[in-house]
């Protein structure tokens, strides 16, 4: 490979990317050592990317890499191998066949790929990780500020400018001020596991500004944080969404649709939904990689990270730990140490 | 609930949540010992602490608790020996977690109370109504239908 075009210039390593992906899933697939790719493919309107899944070699030119690519992909490969189990219950042990997920993985990929196989979800050889360098994804609620809401008729990105056209005029906008929150202070953008690395390893976000937002808002006083909490929920249309996309929500029957018992009313109080988001957002202690999937999907725009981003911090504060980050680690609240901190306990002693 | 909205004759409702084997035996204790503690506490006696899904303490507060504890054994002395350790580890972050979206820290308390400990229990109860009835009723988080 022309190794000085993946340093030399941006453009040319994201376009080139692309083009090795397309040629390496088309081995893959005509080796047959992955049975389907769940990969990215053009979406139909412009600045977007749907996820897609590929089953022949030739198909393999639909795939597509760019910063378009916002979904992540871990869900459809725990999804896939569930069903294909599910499947597989009622054959006869002899007939049963083996079927191996391949996936295009950015660095959150892997880590939601990495607590699956944590949870025991699957097993490290029934899925081929494909690892893509990432430089993040764009937000489109940022470029339409940008554009003033108007509709996106056509969209190109070229090295590290966006140009959008809409009905009335054209925009190019630099991809450092149009990036998604999570992307800006992402600290693992290259894949943490992967059977085969696609391109460099790309250059570091700002990971040291990762809980600023987090830290501003627990300044707050209790009020302001509680009437914030009860503003974003107030939007949320329990749509579940968020639950849908999430590739660490794989509950068979979700607690949020359990009758017996049930969890979270059904009623139009406000606190129903305020419950619910408590739930499925503490359903995240140390399992939340900051993709930014939900975010991305939710059409209320509720502010779902800043609470995803305090369970993350609290959970590197207290056990150190940092979601999916190593296949070797058990997550945080599946082990504990006999010294964890202990300063919540009550005691009524001191209290006096 | 509607005895909420009386400040006048209002008197904390907290809900305890107690492990069967040392804060359940210690409040026992404390009974048959005759140690007075205030009436506000409903107990709830589970196996373990460990047995306590965190869903337990919103949904109570839901339901109108104005203080929600949760005890069981020191840890170390855990009838099924880890049990206390897996709890810490999640009530340390709800609690963390409810503060932050903004419920009051003294609405969810959690503590060890051993099976010999009857003034220790008593001890706790006072303290945890008396923090719960300067935070007066819950309003956060309550549903009122």
């Amino acid at each position: 490979m022309d190794h000085e075009l993946h340093t030399s210039e941006e453009i040319k390593t994201v376009e080139n990317v692309e083009k090795k992906l397309r040629e390496e899933a088309k081995l893959l697939l005509a080796e047959k050592k992955v049975d389907v790719l769940v990969g990215y493919e053009a979406g139909t309107l412009p600045m977007t990317a749907t996820p897609c899944f590929i089953t022949a070699p030739e198909e393999a030119d639909r795939l597509v890499w760019n910063a378009f690519c916002v979904q992540n992909l871990a869900k459809f490969v725990q999804d896939l191998i569930s069903l294909h189990r599910q499947s597989q219950q009622r054959v006869k042990p002899e007939a049963r066949t083996r079927k191996v997920v391949g996936v295009v993985a950015r660095g959150c990929t892997t880590r939601s790929l990495v607590i699956q196989l944590q949870e025991r979800q699957f097993n490290r050889d029934d899925i081929f990780v494909v690892g893509v360098p990432c430089g993040g994804y764009v937000d489109k609620c940022k470029v339409a500020a940008r554009v003033a809401g108007q509709e996106i008729r056509e969209a190109s990105l070229v090295g590290d400018q966006l140009s959008v056209k809409t009905a009335g005029e054209a925009k190019t906008l630099p991809l450092g001020e149009i990036l998604a929150d999570n992307c800006l202070t992402c600290r693992f953008n290259n894949p943490v596991i992967s059977d085969l690395m696609i391109g460099s390893p790309a250059p570091a976000m700002a990971p040291e500004s990762e809980y600023a937002g987090v830290e501003a808002h627990e300044k707050l006083s209790l009020a302001e944080r509680w009437s914030y909490f009860e503003k974003e929920m107030a939007k949320c249309i329990r749509c579940n969404a968020c639950r849908q996309v999430c590739p660490s929500c794989y509950c068979p029957v979700c607690f949020a649709e359990q009758s017996q018992p049930q969890w979270v009313g059904i009623s139009e109080d406000e606190t129903d939904t305020q419950v619910f988001q408590i739930m499925r957002l503490y359903h995240m202690v140390g399992r939340c990689v900051d993709c930014g999937s939900c975010v991305a999907v939710c059409p209320m725009g509720v502010d779902l990270r800043t609470f995803l981003k305090k369970l993350d911090k609290d959970v590197f504060e207290l056990f150190g730990n940092r979601a999916g980050s190593s296949l070797e680690d058990l997550p945080p609240l599946s082990q504990f140490k006999e010294d964890d901190r202990e300063d919540f306990i009550y005691d009524p002693q001191k209290a006096k | 609930m509607s005895e909420n909205q009386a400040p006048s004759s209002w008197e904390p409702k907290i809900v305890a949540i107690v492990c069967n084997w040392c804060t359940y035996a210690g409040a026992d204790l404390a009974g048959i010992s005759r140690i007075q503690y205030p009436p506000n506490v409903r107990i709830i006696r589970v196996p373990c602490t460990g047995r306590i899904n965190p869903f337990y303490v919103v949904k109570a507060l839901q339901a109108g608790a104005d203080g929600v504890l949760v005890s069981g054994c020191h840890p170390g002395e855990c009838h099924y020996l880890t049990g206390n350790l897996s709890a810490r580890r999640k009530f340390a972050t709800l609690k963390r977690f409810l503060s932050y979206i903004g419920v009051e820290g003294d609405r969810t308390m959690f503590t060890w109370v051993s099976a010999s400990e009857g003034e220790r229990f008593s001890q706790v109860i006072k303290g945890v109504t008396e923090a719960v009835r300067a935070l007066g009723p819950a309003r956060n988080l309550v549903k009122q239908l």
